[in-house]
């Protein structure tokens, strides 16, 4: 087993260093401008003059604290109100369009409005993050939970379940491979709203730190920052949401469609 | 079977409500925004936010007429369409032949499935200070931005779909005499076809929001303009007008567009779609 | 296990698309005395899966009574356990905490739950699938659990729906025998639900055939038990037991 996952991470990691390589390369090869695109070395500096001096830490200490209160509170307020309407069917009916159309309308779309009704800064930002969360997560909860076979509630009423233990027992995990993916696509939008959102809202943050060098051109924390993005990005998928679904979706053996 | 009992006049109207939604869907989806405009209305009016931050149904309408009238709303619709349009269609261009190869060659596969995944999850968003250094504000730094959007839901998706068509398809191909060239165009792209009509669904979805973030950091026209130059006016108005135009648009066009195309490719050629 | 007592049951309800009322039961009066095996055939539409919904309180009657042990019900509970045809078995929870459902609803400790699911799988012959999760189990399997489940929450009376019709011929024959085989060790009333003629004969010790949504003919079995298919298949009394049954079926 350790070999395998030895192997698999070489697999992973093997392209991107050639990858880096053939960066180097390049940029030497045609004598790349730095104002265009920096080596791997300025970036590097970049990188080790901002943890010294602490400013990566404050932004990407910024940005994760706002994804993570807005993701957090966004899956908190959407599950039981996704459930709950779920449990009826005129009022699950009546919600699902709706719903749906403001899922689409997540995230990004309302920076304009965001920054308006709560100026610019953290507020804003983490509305927008909550938003981008909200719909998507309780579009899918209740598409989740109106999914679940009439059968399978019927089922737990007959083995004495109560209300409570129906949605406890019932509702909630037969809706969770629903609410997993819906966790997933609204993060999606959330992380991109929230580098949007830095970028004209607020002054400390990874899309800040991005928009800012490039005021002055200094291309080398621009990519830094890019790298950090993607990097944090990739984390986020594989120790939270992979994770997450693995333990969901394909434990059980569902396959729902979203 | 039935008994002569007789039914009340709401029992007719639901009866009705049930058979007119039956024929036209689109009835279900629609009714029940009627109470949410009228909540809206009502709160607009009664003042709780004050006018300036919370506008109501009416004036949105009247801004709307008037921005239709005097041309600009259709100008800035028509430059968001086509720079959507222009992307998408790059992205799908260098997209598709990109899955195609990544899915049949195990080399490619290992090759660039890595750094696909990490320049994914760079995301769009963070290309925009670095092609502004490059392109400017132009109508190049945004269509890229699109391209870098759609390009990976495609190219994924594609990839999936080209590995779910069975081996067996390839081999009856091929014993029926097509050459290999014939077997990616006549078997593989076919086969992939609804996994590929779910990526550009994806796509797009991602697609339209990077269009918009772009128009608002970029811009200096189209819908994503539009909102982020009324807020710099403090005028709200213009920005729930271009939400509910970008929601109504993108509603219908994934909704009675997209969706059923996908669904269609999937069931009629009974493939299953993840 | 009791008895279980339906008097002039009534079922209509409105149908939005022909804007009218439909009659799906209109009288059914039936007894299932206590330890009874009954089952009630008829042709489609004729009201049996409605009048089980009822009974199991899933839908509310429009008339009519409805007694289990003489104490009236209304709504779903524990005291009628029910054995569905798509078997609704918990995807999320293993073999073993889908038997132990029941009495964890009730609030029975863990230990002990866990000790009265494994006391049933074994009846069943599943003990060695307790960890597993349903979708790796066969459809007969998934049935066996489904009954069990029911059964390990002690109802007073069992209702099972068309419960193997999900599943092969073969398959089928097998459970119908286990069926009678546990029936017999617990003597529980059991009502059940079925198209198949002859399955009702085989398990049960009468057959009721319902019509149009009330009660066509009652038909006492009175063969031997216990029943195995290969003895009962080319039996005398059997076949015209069965005959007479489908008999009444098709006039219906």
């Amino acid at each position: 087993m350790r070999a395998d996952r030895i192997a698999s991470a070489a697999a992973f990691t093997l392209p991107l260093l050639a990858l880096l390589v053939l960066w180097e390369v390049v940029v030497r090869a045609f004598d790349v401008s730095p104002r265009v695109f920096p080596a791997i070395e300025p970036v590097v500096k970049a990188g080790i003059d901002s943890i010294a001096d602490g400013s990566l830490i404050r932004h990407i200490g910024a940005s994760l604290v706002r994804i993570a209160l807005g993701t957090s509170i966004g899956i908190l307020v959407a599950v039981p109100l996704g459930i709950a309407m779920g449990t009826n069917r005129a009022v699950s009916a009546f919600f699902t369009p709706l719903l749906r159309f403001f899922s689409v309308l997540a995230g990004i779309a309302w920076i304009p409005i965001a920054t308006l009704w709560f100026g610019y800064g953290f507020g804003a930002i983490t509305f927008v993050i909550f938003n981008a969360v909200f719909f998507v997560v309780a579009y899918n909860t209740l598409l989740g939970v109106t999914g679940i076979a009439m059968p399978l509630r019927h089922a737990a009423l007959s083995l004495g379940a109560t209300r409570r233990q129906l949605l406890t027992e019932v509702l909630l995990p037969g809706a969770l491979p629903n609410i997993v993916t819906g966790i997933r696509t609204g993060l999606g939008f959330a992380w991109r709203g929230l580098i949007a959102a830095e970028m004209i809202a607020t002054d400390v943050g990874l899309g800040y730190m991005l928009f800012v060098a490039r005021d002055f051109y200094r291309t080398e924390v621009i990519v830094l920052g890019m790298i950090v993005i993607g990097a944090l990005w990739l984390l986020i998928d594989r120790l939270l949401l992979a994770p997450l679904e693995r333990a969901t979706i394909e434990r059980w053996g569902l396959v729902r469609a979203a | 079977m039935s008994a002569a009992v007789a039914i009340s006049p709401w029992q007719r109207l639901w009866g009705a409500y049930v058979r007119g939604s039956a024929r036209h869907p689109a009835l279900a989806s629609l009714v029940p925004f009627v109470p949410v405009i009228v909540l809206w209305a009502a709160v607009a009016r009664s003042g709780i936010f004050p006018p300036v931050f919370f506008p109501g149904p009416v004036e949105v309408l009247r801004k709307f007429g008037t921005l239709m009238a005097n041309g600009i709303l259709p100008a800035y619709l028509e430059d968001s369409v086509v720079r959507l349009a222009a992307g998408t269609a790059t992205g799908l261009a260098l997209g598709i032949p990109l899955g195609l190869l990544i899915g049949m060659s195990d080399r490619a596969h290992r090759a660039l499935w890595p750094a696909l995944l990490f320049f994914q999850a760079i995301g769009d968003i963070a290309w925009l200070p670095i092609l502004l250094i490059w392109f400017g504000f132009g109508l190049t730094t945004m269509i890229f931005v699109i391209v870098y959007t759609v390009l990976f839901p495609v190219v994924l998706n594609t990839v999936l779909g080209v590995r779910s068509v069975p081996l067996e398809l390839h081999r009856a191909a091929l014993s029926l005499g097509a050459s290999k060239a014939r077997v990616v165009w006549e078997v593989v792209l076919p086969g992939a076809l609804p996994n590929i009509m779910t990526g550009l669904r994806n796509g797009l979805g991602f697609g339209w929001r990077a269009l918009i973030a772009a128009e608002i950091i970029v811009g200096t026209s189209g819908i994503g303009f539009l909102m982020f130059d009324a807020r710099r006016a403090g005028s709200v108005v213009e920005i729930m007008l271009g939400m509910i135009v970008l929601g109504v648009l993108w509603y219908i066009v994934d909704g009675w567009v997209l969706a059923p195309i996908e669904r269609a490719t999937g069931e009629r050629w009974g493939l299953v779609t993840r | 296990m009791k008895s279980l007592t339906i008097t002039h049951l009534q079922k209509t309800y409105f149908d939005p698309f022909a804007a009218r009322q439909v009659t799906a039961i209109r009288d059914i009066s039936l007894t299932v005395e206590a330890g009874d095996f009954v089952s009630v055939v008829g042709p489609s539409g004729c009201g049996k899966t409605t009048m089980l919904n009822l009974i199991a309180g899933f839908l509310p009657p429009t008339g009519g009574e409805i007694r289990v042990d003489g104490r009236a019900v209304s709504g779903p509970g524990p005291d009628r356990g029910v054995v569905f045809q798509s078997f609704a078995l918990f995807p999320w929870r293993t073999v073993l905490d889908n038997v132990a459902f029941g009495p964890k609803m009730r609030g029975v400790p863990k230990a002990r739950r866990h000790e009265i699911a494994q006391e049933y799988l074994a009846l069943a012959g599943l003990a060695h699938a307790a960890e597993r999760y349903p979708n790796e189990l066969s459809g007969g399997m998934q049935q066996r659990v489904g009954v069990v489940r029911a059964l390990a929450n002690e109802p007073d009376v069992l209702l099972m729906d068309e419960p193997f019709a999900s599943v092969d011929a073969q398959t089928r024959m097998t459970l119908q025998e286990e069926l009678t085989r546990i029936w017999a060790q617990r003597r529980s009333t059991v009502l059940f639900i079925t198209h198949d003629v002859n399955e009702a004969v085989f398990l049960s010790n009468r057959v009721v055939v319902l019509s149009h949504g009330s009660v066509l003919d009652d038909i006492a079995i009175d063969l031997p038990r216990p029943r195995s298919w290969d003895a009962l298949i080319e039996d005398a009394a059997f076949k015209t037991l069965a005959a007479r049954v489908l008999q009444q079926v098709r006039a219906a």
